[in-house]
């Protein structure tokens, strides 16, 4: 009896893996909780692209047509859960790819697994530059991609912004996070970087979950700071900027492209107008295809407004990358695909640009060569009535010529 | 620093400080009848707060929010009387930590699913906008939160003093054999503190939540602060966490600015160690002297 079962049951485990007519890619996020708009519309985003591909009859992999299949998973915005993901990622049979990651805290505990297995990945809206500098001098190969703007490049504009806007006083506010450590550190860099124009009055940091900021601000204002730059998540950020309106304090939050989270201007309400945050996307049809996303965003969601139009707009544009690493691979697996990513010979045309060549062969020197976004593909943000529009009515032109460009 | 600095710290610090008191008063309550303490009481606040923006987002109105949350509250109080605290007082036994300890994670789950994990704003009547008292910046919410608190305390004390109710809570909590003896049902008496312990936990979620916002995590910080208060202040003196509870408030938001905001919860921390070692029956507290 047990022999007659055994192989029957073998066969019954392994039947699965023989079924490969479709391309198994995973999207990984934190799907509820305070970055959940985040990654909810990253993975929304991702899902209407994924749909408009297999709507289409799916992707030309060698001889036949493969349509994507989807494996989702909730990392809540938690180190070990997110640990946990890339693990069972890492053995999955058959899986081509994974897209996602919110959290810079989340890419530092699961990552590890998914490049010692050579899974390939794409880094989607995770901003934290700790997430590709780990692997600076440790990896002659790299399995992870990254698709947004890295937090170097924001620190950048930032304090570019608050020089252009003649201040010389600012403060530093942050979170305790991996991502508010990080940026506080990239913003430290960059304002010496850029010749100390501004002195710092006070460095200030808060946990996940505080929302009395009195003391912060307080010694901000007695330091008189004329803008605060700050690197946190929507629901400190608001209480940021209501204890701010509170204390009849104007200097403008200036900072990472979380403040255009939706749960960061909703709670903060009028308090919220005037933040400045770079971004990648910005909610306005500028463009066709731009306008074509976004209206079918509202519909197939059926919201008016998306929670976070960056992480959408990329979650988008990187399923387009990662199909064309496909179709180029003519494979399904996961170590061909990553090597056509490192070398696309056709452009990508995304919702954000047309995307030329994003990456190169990874330079164990150099993690440009694994990011995709370059300053250019970046504007300032600016929250005003309960939207994101553009801070610099200039950037709308330069946007739309990038997505039009060859 | 100035004046006016201290001022400010001291107010924002204080007004916060409150809401650990008054939830610190529930666990005084159900401490004061029953010698047990509902450590879901944080769970409450949360739920509670939930369940009046559900009525507010079905277009209730603001007025008729509030007693329908305080209902609830002390709904959910008895439920936890019931289900978690009745039995084991009967056999003697320890079993209530445990098991409020595991209603409370229940009703984290229960909120998880049904609400969601993300935080929302609470919409409130009360103005926003702030205004100066003395060159000190507050808003009409913040102070409406002191207000309540004083309220509901107020209220509770001259009930237990002036009803007849009332005095049968005190002779429970006095000596529950004796006041058996006189006619008192001690059951009964349990469950009406465990009712008033809800209505306080529902009352500091509908005040603090328009500051705070509404989420299952929402009460996870306030309530171990409000632990610390009753613990420092002592599980008898109702006086006694309002005036620890707007030190303790009022300490950390000095402490974050004079001393960083990394060191916020140190000097606090401090003050527990401190007490405990120093009157473990708590600052206000009475020793308790067991005969045998």
């Amino acid at each position: 009896m047990v022999r007659r079962f055994v192989p029957l049951l073998l066969s019954a485990l392994a039947l699965p893996t023989f079924a490969a007519d479709t391309i198994k890619l995973a999207i990984t996020g934190p799907f509820t909780g305070g970055s959940a708009p985040m990654g909810a519309s990253m993975r929304d985003g991702a899902r209407l692209a994924i749909s408009e591909i297999n709507n289409a009859g799916g992707l030309q992999v060698g001889a036949s047509k493969m349509k994507i299949e989807v494996v989702e998973r909730d990392d809540e915005a938690k180190n070990e859960r997110g640990a946990l993901i890339a693990q069972e990622l890492a053995s999955m049979s058959g899986l081509s790819g994974v897209i996602g990651s919110v959290n810079t805290g989340v890419v530092l505990a699961g990552d590890r697994h998914l490049q010692e297995r050579g899974t390939a990945k794409i880094i989607t809206p995770a901003a934290g530059s700790a997430s590709m500098t780990q692997w600076v001098g440790k990896a002659p190969e790299l399995s992870i991609f990254r698709f947004a703007a890295h937090d170097g490049i924001q620190a950048a504009m930032v304090v570019e912004e608050a020089i252009n806007r003649k201040f010389t006083k600012v403060a530093i506010f942050h979170d305790a996070t991996n991502y508010g450590v990080s940026g506080r550190d990239d913003l430290q860099r960059e304002i010496k970087k850029q010749g100390d124009k501004l002195q710092v009055v006070a460095t200030e940091k808060f946990n996940i979950g505080d929302k009395d900021m009195t003391a912060q601000l307080l010694r901000a204002k007695s330091g008189g700071a004329q803008a605060i730059l700050i690197w946190a998540i929507g629901p400190e950020l608001a209480a940021v900027a209501n204890g701010k309106a509170k204390m009849g304090l104007s200097a403008p939050l200036i900072g990472g492209w979380t403040l255009s989270m939706s749960n960061f201007i909703d709670n903060a309400g009028k308090n919220g107008d005037g933040a400045l945050m770079p971004q990648t996307f910005i909610e306005e049809p500028i463009t066709p295809k731009a306008k074509a996303f976004i209206e079918a965003y509202h519909k197939a969601y059926g919201v008016n407004r998306i929670p976070s139009a960056v992480s959408a707009a990329q979650g988008y544009d990187a399923v387009y990358i990662f199909a064309a690493a496909v179709q180029q691979a003519g494979s399904a697996d996961t170590h061909k695909i990553k090597g056509a990513l490192e070398d696309l010979k056709e452009p990508v045309r995304g919702v954000i640009a047309a995307w030329k060549h994003p990456y190169s062969k990874w330079d164990n020197k150099e993690v440009e060569t694994h990011e995709a976004f370059r300053r250019e593909q970046c504007v300032m943000g600016m929250v005003q009535d309960g939207k994101v529009v553009f801070a610099h009515d200039e950037d709308k032109q330069r946007l739309a010529s990038l997505a039009k460009a060859p | 620093m100035t004046v006016s600095i201290v001022a400010q710290l001291v107010v924002s610090g204080a007004l916060i400080g409150l809401v650990y008191a008054l939830i610190a008063y529930g666990f005084q309550l159900t401490f004061a009848t029953s010698k047990s303490i509902n450590f879901g009481q944080g769970e409450l606040v949360m739920v509670s707060a939930f369940f009046s923006l559900t009525l507010i987002t079905l277009g209730l109105p603001y007025w008729l929010v509030v007693p329908c949350g305080l209902l609830f509250g002390a709904g959910l109080g008895l439920f936890v009387e019931r289900a978690a605290v009745r039995l084991a007082l009967q056999q003697k036994s320890e079993g209530w930590i445990l098991l409020t300890i595991i209603l409370g994670l229940f009703f984290f789950s229960v909120a998880e699913n049904v609400w969601g994990r993300d935080d929302r704003p609470f919409p409130t009547p009360i103005s926003q906008t702030a205004i100066q008292i003395l060159g000190v910046d507050v808003t009409p919410v913040e102070l409406s939160v002191a207000v309540g608190v004083f309220a509901i305390m107020g209220l509770i004390e001259v009930f237990k003093r002036q009803t007849l109710l009332g005095k049968a809570f005190e002779a429970v909590s006095a000596d529950p054999d004796a006041g058996e003896l006189m006619g008192i049902s001690a059951t009964n008496t349990v469950m009406l503190s465990y009712a008033l312990s809800g209505i306080v936990a529902a009352v500091a979620g509908i005040l603090v939540s328009p500051i705070t916002t509404v989420g299952p995590t929402m009460a996870s910080a306030l309530i171990l602060k409000a632990f610390s208060v009753a613990v420092v202040a002592g599980l008898e003196s109702g006086f006694g966490v309002v005036i620890v509870g707007i030190f303790l408030g009022a300490l950390e938001s000095v402490a974050s600015f004079t001393l960083g905001s990394g060191w916020r919860e140190v000097p606090g921390l401090l003050l527990l160690i401190l007490a405990l070692a120093v009157r473990p029956t708590g600052i206000f507290g009475k020793a308790i002297i067991r005969k045998v």
